[in-house]
């Protein structure tokens, strides 16, 4: 006689069994999926940061793109105060106060590269200067071209914020050091006849307005080197600005003639069109 | 006397070998015919081999039934290990002479030189493998003096250790194997042995997924399965008498109870 109850345990206790094997590869397939469906997910959420990131990015590139690296030491200089990057934001703010809206600085971000390229050429280049100086009396060009940093932080920073400090302190420096530096730097041309620093005071006063001055500064520095593109752009927009504009036009053929000189040849083109007068 | 269906098909599967019980299948019924055109030659041995299970007594009991009307056919189910008295057994069976005291071969050579006839009688020898190394050697001297022709069957590893031998590999004209059935083959043999005992009931219950899962545990060992099948209807039977059958299939056998059966006659392991 066969015990039933014994039976049916037994054979329930062998289902069981013989489904384990079933079970755990179910199961280890199920645990499969899942890593891989993470793992998936991972992946896909590191591939939209990475496509997110790219947008901030281009701005930040842009930014340091801009502005020349010297500029930013001269500021650490006339300051006497370690810049750091809230200064710096709290300056790119304060000009953020004085810029019109928002999304025009978009714009302008975006185009103001292209654009202002070949002027930026002709009125910024200083071979010499850039090489050499890098004394305190640099400061004032070296303020004046942050203009482009403005625009690009402009753009940037999207967060109002209070007025600071910092800002009287580089109106302040802008101020002060014209007319003493300048004086300085004729000093400091007489000892070492650096063409560099005659080249910076006929800069100073062109950008000051004393177009013979900058002629003359511009002349002696042409004198000690001839081969300095940015003075002899100097030389022809004072002799311009002096009403001497065929003068400016000869000196400025001949100087292309022997240069090939691009900022030159859009300078006298200006001239010539009565762009620049 | 009990009328259950259940009981009836369970004493159909009982580990009887009786050549009335012998199911005709189409495979196994080409080995018997060319096992008993084989006798008709004039060979001196004939091979049967296979796992154990495969139908090998039965094959054998078959062909006794079959032949002991036109020739004589000696069959010897249980082998005779004591070399005298396989002799005097034969000597009393074939050729009718009683011997008292040892007989040697030489004393049982001169019996059959003695009682030569046309009629070479064909013995049967079931389970080989259990005489000796020395007695198979006498019974190959036998069947060369063409006085006795044997039939003898082995399981299938001793036999490829028997083949290897030399004397064997020359005496041994024709060799059967006998496999295990097919699923195929294994439904009809349920069926046609339950249907030979009218248990036509049951015989339907089998359906061919119930049959793939016997034939899957028994790999087709007509042994294994009488074995399995006799459990099974066992536990049918048993469910009948506890007033169970409700709890369980009865239009077709359950895969339950094939498992359940499985496991009470050690096919399977819980």
């Amino acid at each position: 006689m066969i015990n039933l109850i014994e039976l049916e345990s037994r054979w329930l206790k062998y289902k069981i069994k013989s489904y384990i094997p079933h079970l755990s590869i179910f199961i280890s397939l199920i645990v499969i999926l899942v890593l891989i469906v993470s793992f998936m997910n991972q992946y896909t959420k590191n591939d939209t940061n990475d496509i997110v990131k790219p947008a901030p990015n281009i701005e930040t590139v842009v930014i340091i793109k801009k502005p020349e690296p010297k500029k930013s030491i001269v500021v650490t200089k006339v300051l006497d105060t370690p810049v750091t990057s809230t200064q710096i934001d709290k300056e790119e703010r304060s000009v953020n106060r004085v810029t019109p809206s928002r999304k025009y600085a978009e714009k302008t971000l975006k185009l103001s590269p292209s654009l202002d390229f070949m002027k930026k050429m002709q009125n910024s280049v200083q071979p010499y200067y850039m090489n050499e100086h890098t004394n305190s009396n640099d400061i004032l060009p070296v303020v004046k071209k942050e203009k482009p940093i403005k625009k690009v932080v402009k753009k940037e920073k999207k967060v109002e914020l209070k007025p600071t400090t910092n800002t009287t302190h580089r109106i302040n420096i802008q101020r002060q050091n014209t007319q003493h530096d300048i004086a300085d730097i004729v000093k400091r041309f007489k000892t070492n006849n650096n063409p560099a620093l005659s080249l910076f005071v006929a800069k100073k006063y062109y950008e000051l307005g004393n177009y013979q001055q900058a002629y003359n500064y511009a002349l002696i520095t042409n004198k000690i080197n001839k081969d300095i593109e940015v003075s002899w752009i100097i030389f022809s927009k004072s002799l311009v600005k002096l009403g001497e504009k065929n003068k400016a036009i000869s000196i400025l053929s001949k100087y292309i003639e022997q240069s090939h000189s691009s900022s030159a040849q859009i300078l006298l083109d200006d001239i010539r069109t009565g762009k620049f007068q | 006397m009990n009328n259950s269906i259940f009981i009836n098909s369970k004493n159909v599967f009982l580990d009887i070998v009786n050549a009335k019980d012998y199911i005709q299948l189409d495979r196994v019924s080409t080995i018997y015919q060319s096992l008993k055109d084989s006798i008709k030659k004039p060979l001196k041995m004939i091979l049967l081999y296979g796992k154990p299970g495969t139908g090998k007594s039965m094959f054998l009991n078959k062909l006794h039934t079959d032949l002991s009307s036109s020739i004589n056919v000696y069959l010897y189910q249980t082998p005779i290990l004591d070399e005298s008295e396989f002799y005097k057994t034969l000597a009393q069976d074939i050729f009718h002479t009683k011997y008292a005291g040892e007989l040697n071969f030489t004393q049982f050579m001169k019996i059959v030189e003695n009682n030569k006839s046309d009629e070479i009688p064909v013995v049967l020898l079931d389970e080989a493998q259990l005489y000796s190394e020395n007695l198979m050697e006498k019974i190959r001297l036998l069947s060369d003096t063409r006085t006795v022709k044997f039939v003898i069957t082995l399981h299938k590893t001793e036999k490829e250790d028997l083949i290897a031998k030399e004397h064997f590999q020359t005496r041994i004209w024709e060799s059967i194997e006998l496999e295990n059935a097919s699923t195929g083959e294994l439904k009809i043999y349920i069926q046609k042995k339950l249907m030979k005992a009218n248990c036509f009931d049951t015989a339907n219950m089998f359906t061919s997924k119930s049959v793939n899962k016997i034939h899957k545990i028994t790999n087709g060992n007509y042994r294994d399965t009488n074995k399995l099948l006799y459990t099974l209807f066992d536990i049918y039977a048993t469910y009948e008498q506890n007033q169970q059958l409700g709890k369980i299939k009865t239009d077709q056998i359950s895969i339950k109870v094939v498992e359940m059966a499985a496991l009470h006659s050690g096919l399977i392991n819980d």
